[in-house]
């Protein structure tokens, strides 16, 4: 432990006669009672440590240094907490050249007083680790979040509280240079969605000249409320790894029979608050094929200006989008179409969403095995209106 | 006191027939300060300090010798006033000895023989001041205790025992810097070397400040802490700490200001995206006056570091560091605690339409007009009331039409302001229409 609270308390009438000399007058070092580490602040550790001084009737000085640990010295500060009414902290000084600093503290009576001294600690570092293993279905998740705390402030925490901003907090000690990690919170049979998402300015509009299989960008989604099993605290970002369960393994040699999992990705999650989604792109599905092509694509009411110049059109658009689900499961996609400038839709075979001014999305669930003459068509005609060729695409 | 300061004082008649170089050396007395007095600025680098000592003159002229080495003081600024006797103690004249720094002598004429309390005043720099505040929000973060604090740090070469404080809250106009005047040693001269300049407060002796440590606190007395009594001073506001404080070059000593419980607070959160982009910024907004239990004066600029007590002992959460500008009496304040996730401001766009298109003789488009929708989705996460305050920023020829309630701030910016509870969420859209080319009125 670096940081170092000496307790010298010296009568008002010493302190006035011998000044030089009083500090030597009595020293005591009193114990941290209680330490609370608050990590609820993403970019700052606060730490309150209280401790019981023994204090006399009078002036107390009581020197509170650190040293080989960063602490913000301009955050330092001390409150009584037995008797805050009658012990009064008279000022603060700072010595030259030194980590420390010296309160004065007036003390009506002899008598002991719990003290909290809170500060800002640099070089504990935090990071938040998600792992989740989705069900065969997919469509619920186990998720455990765990707590890992780097100690690189140079001060051993023994016995801390450690509070994340949610949830009791964990009594742990973690020495100067220990990592540490604490499983903070496990949440069972999460529901999930899964979603394929199809970008028309992402992927490649006919597979058939690719090299490769195109694969389509697969999502988990959580929600982060009650219906969820979630809604009380904000997620804070961080490294989500997702495995699947497979079929039971047997027992092996040496190995007892017990859940097999396989890994399916990871993403990073992000911060993620109440009554909002967390979205986790985990990969690629190649068992859904889809296939847009523009089969429509006139200039009509063209306007010539003197020169004979084409100044302003309309136009009449026609998409035809072909999706196959291989997978022997009903599959979840939505497919994103962005259309620039001002446009009217005439015609569509399906519903959509209008996102913004510039994107629709259709949403679609896919039958199970639903290729060849099984597969869905999306067909929609639109039209550009007042096209200069100037038109914005994004806001 | 750690600087070589002597006040000498040798009688003209005894010095006339000593040879000149060595008069000057003539040490009479040494008479120590009997009091201090400084008077701090925070708006720039300058401490009036006025001292009093006692010294004895005979009758006739009187030559004093002042020396400031290795500290900060002004040269120009120093100056000789008797106390006591006024009437019979005239200063003939200061003069700033040859090839001799930080030294000035008076002649002083006595109709007087005796003791004189005298005063002394110079500028010094190297002595600051500066506000802090804890602000301390409740859980519902409705109310909040407010603390001032203001700390002086001493980096001025000398050492002021049982000095009264007073702190100035103000701008003042300086033509010339105290600091470079100091290092002059004497009035119109260049800068000396660099070996003359004073000595850096990291460069001193860690043995001194241990032996000083004691000392810096031998000022307090009766236990209880020193009051800072507030005045109005033209412009200004004065603080004067009561009592009497010791700070030693190199120290720094924090002391408290007032402290206010129960001041009503805002959680008040902008979003401006021309300012900040998505980010939604948060701020605590209060009032310095008195139904807000606070307005008795002026807050100093200052730093601010804020918590909120989350659990029934009080602990803290840290919400952030932040910096509160000078505020005046009745002032609105908004203390700026940095970008709040947990609070939604999405604005989209959600239709785009280009219409109502002019040609011009040569047959070219000339004016058109452009109608956007906006929709803005709003969203508390978090468990306490908020209030929004959104600003968009318009150019051109443009007219708005919403339901929204909104304030015109001014030719280009409109501003809405929502209040939203725990965990609701909102939307609200606005219609804007732009007119170009020939199309615009305006």
């Amino acid at each position: 432990m670096k940081t170092r609270l000496i307790l010298a308390t010296i009568a008002a009438t010493l302190l006035a006669a011998a000044p030089a000399q009083a500090r030597i007058k009595l020293v005591a070092l009193p114990e941290r009672a209680r330490v609370v580490v608050a990590l609820s602040n993403p970019t700052a550790t606060l730490v309150e440590e209280e401790r019981i001084l023994t204090l006399t009737k009078g002036v107390n000085k009581v020197d509170f240094s650190w040293r080989g640990v960063n602490i913000d010295a301009s955050s330092i500060q001390v409150r009584m907490l037995s008797h805050p009414a009658d012990v009064k902290l008279l000022n603060t000084s700072y010595p030259p050249n030194e980590n420390a600093l010296i309160w004065e503290i007036a003390s009506p009576a002899a008598q002991e007083e719990r003290v909290r001294i809170s500060y800002l600690l640099n070089g504990l570092g935090r990071d938040i680790a998600y792992r989740a293993v989705a069900e065969q279905d997919e469509k619920a998740l186990t998720l455990r979040n765990y707590l890992r705390l780097n100690n690189a402030s140079g001060e051993d925490l023994t016995d801390a509280e450690l509070s994340i901003g949610y949830g009791a907090p964990f009594k742990k000690s973690i020495a100067h240079e220990e990592v540490l990690e604490m499983l903070s919170e496990r949440i069972e049979k999460l529901p999930i969605k899964k979603v394929l998402r199809w970008d028309s300015r992402q992927q490649p509009w006919d597979p058939e000249y690719e090299k490769k299989t195109v694969g389509i960008p697969l999502n988990y989604i959580i929600k982060n409320d009650e219906a969820s099993k979630l809604g009380t605290h904000t997620l804070l970002p961080g490294k989500v790894r997702i495995f699947i369960k497979t079929k039971d393994q047997a027992a092996g040699e040496g190995e007892a029979a017990g859940e097999g999992v396989a890994f399916t990705g990871e993403d990073w999650g992000l911060l993620t608050p109440v009554d909002r989604e967390m979205k986790l792109y985990i990969g690629q599905s190649r068992e859904v094929k889809v296939t847009q092509r523009k089969m429509k694509d006139d200039r009509v009411n063209l306007r010539r200006n003197n020169q004979n110049q084409v100044i302003l059109w309309d136009t009449d658009e026609v998409f035809k989008v072909e999706i196959e689900n291989f997978k022997k499961s009903p599959v979840d996609i939505v497919l994103v179409q962005h259309i620039p400038g001002y446009w009217k839709m005439k015609e569509s075979s399906h519903k959509y969403e209008k996102k913004d001014a510039f994107t629709i999305e259709y949403a679609l669930t896919l039958p199970a095995e639903s290729k060849g003459d099984k597969k869905t068509t999306i067909s929609f005609n639109l039209e550009h209106l007042n096209v200069q060729g100037n038109e914005p695409a994004n806001y | 006191m750690n600087t070589l300061r002597s006040l000498a004082s040798a009688t003209l008649a005894s010095l006339l027939l000593a040879p000149a170089a060595s008069a000057r050396i003539n040490v009479v007395t040494l008479p120590g300060r009997d009091t201090v007095q400084l008077t701090i600025y925070n708006s720039a680098d300058l401490t009036l300090v006025k001292e009093t000592r006692v010294l004895t003159f005979r009758k006739g002229i009187n030559k004093l010798e002042f020396s400031w080495a290795n500290t900060l003081i002004d040269p120009t600024s120093v100056e000789f006033k008797a106390l006591t006797h006024a009437d019979e103690v005239d200063v003939l004249d200061a003069s700033f000895p040859p090839r001799v720094t930080n030294t000035l002598e008076w002649r002083i004429k006595s109709e007087f023989a005796g003791e004189v309390k005298v005063e002394i005043r110079y500028f010094t720099s190297g002595i600051s001041w500066a506000a802090d505040y804890v602000a301390e929000a409740n859980k519902a973060e409705k109310l909040m205790a407010l603390a001032g604090s203001v700390r002086i740090n001493n980096n001025s070469g000398e050492d002021y025992e049982q000095a009264q404080v007073r702190l100035v809250v103000g701008v003042i106009r300086l033509v010339e810097n105290i600091a470079q005047l100091a290092q002059q040693g004497r009035p119109g001269q260049p800068p000396p070397p660099p070996v003359a300049t004073p000595m850096p407060v990291t460069m001193a002796p860690a043995p001194r400040a241990a032996a000083m440590r004691g000392m810096a606190l031998a000022d307090v007395a009766g236990g209880k802490p020193h009051e800072v009594v507030k005045e109005e001073l033209g412009e200004y506001f004065l603080y004067t700490v009561e009592g009497r404080d010791t700070i030693p070059t190199g120290w720094g000593k924090r002391l408290p200001s007032f402290r206010a419980a129960d001041v009503p607070v805002t959680s008040y959160y902008k979003f401006e995206k021309e300012r900040w982009g998505d980010q939604v910024i948060r701020y605590y907004k209060f009032t310095n006056a008195v139904p807000s239990k606070l307005g008795k004066e002026p807050l100093p600029d200052g730093a601010v570091k804020a918590f909120r007590t989350v659990t029934d002992d009080n602990l803290y959460a840290f919400i952030g560091s932040t910096s509160v500008k000078y505020i005046p009496v009745g002032e609105s304040v908004e203390m700026e605690l940095g970008a709040d996730p947990e609070v939604l401001v999405k604005p989209s766009l959600m239709d785009w339409q280009k219409t109502d298109m002019k040609f011009n003789e040569q047959g070219n488009v000339a004016g058109w007009t452009i109608k956007q929708t906006w929709q803005f989705e709003l969203q508390n996460s978090k468990e306490i009331d908020v209030v929004l305050d959104i600003r968009r920023n318009f150019a051109g020829d443009w007219t708005l039409v919403t339901a929204q309630a909104q304030e015109k701030v001014d030719a280009t910016k409109v501003k809405f302001v929502i209040p939203l509870k725990p965990r609701e969420k909102k939307t609200f859209t606005y219609e804007l229409t732009t007119r170009f080319g020939t199309n615009a009125t305006k």
